[in-house]
């Protein structure tokens, strides 16, 4: 068996995409040395940083570090980003994923183990270079500024770690490995505290890599709409709808926008197919909402919808 | 008038749910925020009335582990309904990434005794369900 282990090929270049450098070494990383049990801020600052964030480790320790667990949780670290205007993005479990971020120019942190099953030795680290040459992989770790570390030594304590690797991304930046899907959970979390710019920005990344995706100009509409751009929200729900015509929160969303611009009757022309028995709430009550508002305003306002409804449709 | 603090969490908890009912700031318009198409695929109804829940309960766990109530609502502040229903269950025994182990030597050795025990699968590419 030991053979068998030995016969393996090399990790990295087995794992690098094609054009992707063969050796990378982010050497501008800040370095954070750790203090007693406080991997955790620390290699969060040390991408944060390295993301143009102004931070440092005992400012993170009130959000990530557990006194009584003398640690950090992996869900906490993945949220903290957000607090400081960034998405994080946690990637998929494969070394390739790691490798693509670091080519990209992109420090990643990954949790290690480094016990036993019975006696688990947790530790938060970022990865910060490869080499395919020598298949090592370069960290910054606990008070080590560089330490390196054979591929295959990093993948036997990243998997016992659960394979937990995350990028820190700038508004309007996707990561090199990301999935639509993965990317749109991500910016819908930081559209919650984010401010409508942030939030625009991320969506705005999202229309241009995925534009068949609909939940990517919902969220860019909506983002427009919170900063009063209202012809420019109708536009991207139509988008949406285009996309994909049963998005009930894009024409949700599209029939509010009518209405706030004066066009009360195409917003009832929007709301219309929607069969809302059939929805979820708090979905639900909201379409109806919408529904109530609009058929009042139906009411009260002339006959026919001003012209220039109809450059939204 | 001084509000007691079971008042002062009730208020808390009550600004936090209508924050998160999923409508936006805007006065009288219901714009569907985008965390809420995305969770439909993550049984998004139940999200809602179980994250009210969890926010006491986490509120209540990280007093008692020694944090301050104010760095706490911070914390709390910043995560969504499913990471707080993840941070519930995750407080007490979730692995909590700390330190580097102090004899680093000793990892050979269970870096050996993994690759014997059958870690090899640890080479495909797939991740494990974390």
């Amino acid at each position: 068996m030991l053979s068998a282990c030995v016969a393996r090929g090399p990790l990295i270049a087995d794992s690098l995409a094609p054009g992707a450098r063969a050796s990378i070494d982010l050497d501008a990383t800040p370095f954070f040395p750790q203090e007693k049990h406080r991997c955790g801020p620390a290699a969060l600052a040390t991408v944060l940083v390295a993301s143009s964030v102004s931070v440092n480790p005992e400012a993170l320790d009130p959000l990530v570090y557990i006194p009584a667990r003398r640690g950090s949780l992996q869900v906490e670290m993945q949220a903290a980003p957000r607090a400081f205007g960034r998405l994080s993005y946690v990637l998929s479990g494969d070394l390739d994923s790691i490798l693509a971020e670091l080519d990209a120019g992109r420090p990643v942190l990954v949790l290690h183990n480094y016990g036993l099953p019975f006696l688990p030795r947790w530790h938060y680290a970022v990865a910060i270079g490869y080499d395919a040459a020598s298949d090592q992989m370069t960290l910054r770790s606990g008070v080590t500024r560089v330490q390196r570390m054979s591929a295959r030594h990093f993948m036997v304590w990243w998997h016992n770690g659960g394979r937990l690797a995350m990028v820190v991304l700038r508004p309007g930046e996707t990561a090199a490995s990301a999935n639509a899907k993965l990317y749109l959970e991500a910016a819908a979390d930081f559209e919650r505290v984010a401010s409508p710019e942030e939030s625009r920005l991320a969506f705005d990344a999202a229309v241009q890599r995925w534009p068949s995706e609909a939940v990517g100009w919902v969220g860019r509409g909506t983002a427009e709409y919170r900063s009063g751009e209202l012809t420019a929200a109708a536009k991207d729900y139509a988008a949406a709808l285009r996309v994909d015509v049963t998005s009930v929160g894009a024409r949700n969303n599209f029939a509010q926008t009518l209405l706030d611009l004066g066009c009360p009757r195409s917003a009832h022309e929007q709301l219309q197919p929607i069969e809302t028995d059939n929805l979820e709430s708090p979905l639900r009550e909201m379409v109806l909402d919408t529904r109530r508002r609009v058929e009042a305003a139906s009411h009260t306002s002339p006959e026919a919808d001003p012209k220039s409804c109809a450059l939204t449709n | 008038m001084k509000l007691s603090p079971w008042r002062k969490c009730a208020i808390g908890i009550l600004s936090v749910a209508l924050i998160n009912m999923g409508v936006s700031g805007v006065a009288s318009a219901t714009i569907v925020d985008t965390a809420t198409l995305v969770a439909v695929d993550r049984e998004a109804d139940l999200n809602l009335v179980r994250g009210q829940l969890d926010r006491a309960d986490v509120r209540a766990q990280m007093e008692k582990m020694g944090m301050d109530a104010s760095a706490v609502d911070r914390r709390i502040a910043n995560l969504n309904d499913r990471e707080l229903h993840r941070l519930a269950a995750d407080l007490q025994n979730a692995p909590a990434g700390g330190d580097v182990l102090a004899v680093i030597g000793a990892v050979f050795v269970v870096l050996l005794i993994l690759e014997l025990v059958g870690v090899i699968d640890i080479f495909k590419k797939t991740a494990p369900a974390h």
